[in-house]
């Protein structure tokens, strides 16, 4: 067995260009589900039922179906049942951003629901509409206290930007697989992209830990 | 309504068949990261220096590569390094598991460390030996703990399955995908496909639901 290291550092630009792909991803679809997730958390909490009601089958629908068959779904039916055309990249995050909103929403309920009773009632008493004691008062404390959580989501959510490359994403995942095809280097090119996940991906796991360490038993 | 039925109906022992593979790789990875994962945990907690470190590293390191890579890397790399050859169903089941395990390990050592310092103290001053007062004081309440928590592992294996159809391990989403390539009916097939996955795991994230309301708190010291 002979191997050929450095084939990997003649495509380092096109795994640098995967590996921003993978990071913008992962961005994107952290800006798009932290809204998503809060809105979905809020319709939860609502007394109104056709609030809650959709929220609810969304949140459970997409929590219980595997991420990869919901891009595949999104790449395929979507064009051609309800005719949106969508590039793979628009397909991708639309995915991603759904899937993570769902899981946030549980995250952002259940950091509402540990905060106090109290609370509200005293933002009530002063005056504040429920929105605004929502909006004032309990968000903001809620969004600290489930932080480590969110960071986790974070980690969990730049690993399943992988799963975008079953439908010809370019991001790290599938330009090592190209490459692998392409030039025959097989071993040498998958170890490469495991190698570049974990060099990315292993300062995120500790700084989550650091975080959790840093949170735990804060008010 | 028939004819949305007909891609399904028509290719239903293929699809079953699909069923089938994903049930064996979830369980077949559900029982090998258990295994596995405890190990590792065990290791962590318990073993020696020279043991603990590469454990630490492996979970770690688990927690920043992506499973598609593990299962790519095992089904296609692995077999140039080490002369083998690996049929797609085992290759996905190795990966899965070892990925799976990482955070198994982390379960178990969360639990174990949960049970206060007094226990062991205790255990050992009425004259148990390290393996019986684990074996016997904080194995029995530690597992209760971390019952919710493999819960939601399984769950979170069973999701990882799918993925093993982009190494053509003949599972649901690899024979929806033949099916849609023969009839040209995504949207069927691909529903279907969300259906029975939906039908496996929303009856296990109830019962996770209730392990968390149920055992969750108990033993809590």
């Amino acid at each position: 067995m002979t191997l050929d290291w450095s084939v990997v550092w003649e495509h380092r630009w096109a795994l640098a260009a995967g590996a921003a792909m993978t990071i913008q991803l992962t961005v994107l679809t952290m800006l798009l589900a932290v809204p998503g997730g809060i809105l979905l958390a809020a319709m939860r909490l609502s007394s109104l039922r056709l609030l809650r009601w959709p929220a609810t089958a969304f949140v459970e629908f997409f929590r219980c179906t595997p991420l990869v068959l919901q891009v595949y779904w999104a790449f395929y039916v979507l064009p051609s049942e309800f005719d949106v055309r969508l590039s793979g990249f628009a397909t991708g995050l639309l995915a991603l951003a759904l899937n993570v909103s769902a899981f946030n929403s549980e995250t952002f309920r259940a950091g509402i629901a540990s905060i106090r009773r109290g609370q509200s009632d005293a933002a009530l008493a002063m005056g504040m509409s429920s929105f605004q004691a929502f909006r004032i008062v309990i968000l903001p404390q809620a969004v600290k206290r489930v932080l480590p959580v969110l960071a986790t989501t974070w980690v969990a959510l730049f690993k399943d930007t992988s799963l975008v490359s079953v439908i010809a994403v370019s991001d790290l995942a599938y330009t090592a697989m190209q490459l692998r095809s392409r030039t025959f280097r097989i071993l040498e090119m998958l170890t490469a992209m495991a190698l570049i996940y974990w060099a990315m991906g292993y300062p995120q796991a500790k700084l989550t830990d650091w975080i959790h360490r840093r949170m735990a038993g804060k008010e | 309504m028939i004819e949305y039925l007909e891609p399904i109906l028509d290719n239903l022992p293929f699809l079953w068949a699909g069923i089938e593979t994903t049930l064996v790789v979830s369980a077949l990875s559900v029982a090998c990261s258990l295994v596995l994962g405890f190990a590792a945990g065990l290791g962590r907690c318990y073993g020696p220096a020279w043991l603990r470190l590469p454990l630490v590293f492996y979970i770690d390191s688990m927690r920043a590569i992506p499973v598609l890579v593990v299962i790519v890397w095992t089904f296609f790399a692995f077999p140039i390094l080490f002369g083998v050859t690996m049929t797609p169903i085992v290759a996905a089941v190795g990966a899965i598991s070892v990925h799976v395990a990482a955070s198994i390990a982390e379960i178990v050592r969360a639990g174990i460390e949960s049970i206060r310092q007094g226990q062991s103290w205790a255990g050992l001053a009425l004259g148990m030996s390290r393996a019986q007062l684990l074996r016997k004081v904080i194995l029995p309440q530690a597992v209760t703990r971390m019952l919710p928590s493999f819960g939601s592992a399984v769950i979170v294996t069973i999701k990882d399955s799918a993925i093993a159809s982009v190494i053509a391990v003949p599972d649901v989403i690899r024979h929806a995908e033949s099916v849609v390539a023969q009839t040209y009916r995504p949207f069927e097939v691909y529903s279907f496909a969300m259906i029975v996955f939906f039908a496996i795991l929303f009856p296990v994230a109830r019962v996770v639901d209730k392990l968390y309301l149920r055992v969750g708190h108990r033993g809590r010291s």
